[in-house]
């Protein structure tokens, strides 16, 4: 990995200007950037059938910043990819705002859209966040985590280990 | 952590809920295991019990039940993650 490669992690409660952040990214990468992958997060229904009202997202201070940067340089080091920016909210949020947001600039779109992916996917299930749901009832709860979540995290090792601990705590 | 024979606890989401409180010391005199000390939790407080998961960090990394805990570390206890 290149030492210089811009990255740069956002976590913060206000939203943030996504489209802001990848030209930042773009423009720091100048010339090596042929491909700008970008994946944004919206709030959106969790239960189907029964509406959404807020969600509010608690967070691990430190430890966040930490291993989405972790997550990122991981990404920098396995595809030929030039720099990354995450951005991810936490507080109170409705429905339909940005939650998260990912873009990495990259000569080649493969390497581009490989690395936005696998830093989404590597996020579900590291990053310390955890969302508490309302709905338009008054009724919450904390959400679940969903096992297509480990099980897309875990199509990006690259030599899984055999399962003799489930690390389940 | 003044005299380095405690460890730091922080608990997030619903297990903050659970236990009723965001975090604690706990005086520890040497080394523990994740596995233990998660279980000498889950006596202290009955309440736990509804908790899917308990997974840990240690100095804000992930780590399995298997780590050693060390007097002076900061110790997080939470259900797996749901950012994203």
């Amino acid at each position: 990995m290149d030492a210089r490669a811009p990255r740069r992690i956002v976590v913060g409660e206000a939203d943030f200007d996504a489209p802001a952040l990848q030209e930042a990214l773009r423009a720091a990468c100048a010339a090596r950037a042929g491909a700008v992958a970008a994946f944004t997060g919206y709030v959106r229904d969790f239960a189907p059938g029964e509406p959404t009202s807020t969600l509010y997202l608690e967070h691990y201070p430190g430890m966040c910043e930490r291993e989405l940067a972790e997550i990122g340089d991981t990404a920098l080091g396995r595809w030929d990819a030039a720099g990354y920016v995450i951005a991810h909210r936490y507080g109170a949020l409705d429905l339909g705002e940005r939650i998260v947001f990912v873009a990495v600039a990259a000569a080649h779109r493969g390497d581009a859209f490989r690395a936005c992916e696998y830093i989404m996917d590597a996020l579900k299930t590291r990053a310390p966040f955890w969302k508490r749901e309302t709905l338009q009832d008054g009724r919450s709860f904390w959400v679940e985590a969903r096992q297509s979540d480990f099980d897309r995290a875990r199509q990006w090792e690259p030599d899984p280990p055999p399962s003799t601990e489930n690390d389940n705590g | 952590m003044a005299n380095g024979a405690t460890i730091e606890l922080l608990y997030f989401a619903r297990i903050a809920e659970l236990v009723g409180k965001r975090g604690e010391s706990l005086p520890l005199a040497g080394p523990v295991s994740g596995g233990e000390l998660l279980a000498q939790l889950e006596s202290r407080y009955p309440g736990l019990a509804p908790a899917s998961r308990l997974k840990l960090a240690v100095n804000q990394y992930h780590r399995p039940s298997s780590v050693t805990i060390r007097p002076g570390d900061e110790v997080a206890v939470f259900e797996p993650v749901t950012g994203g």
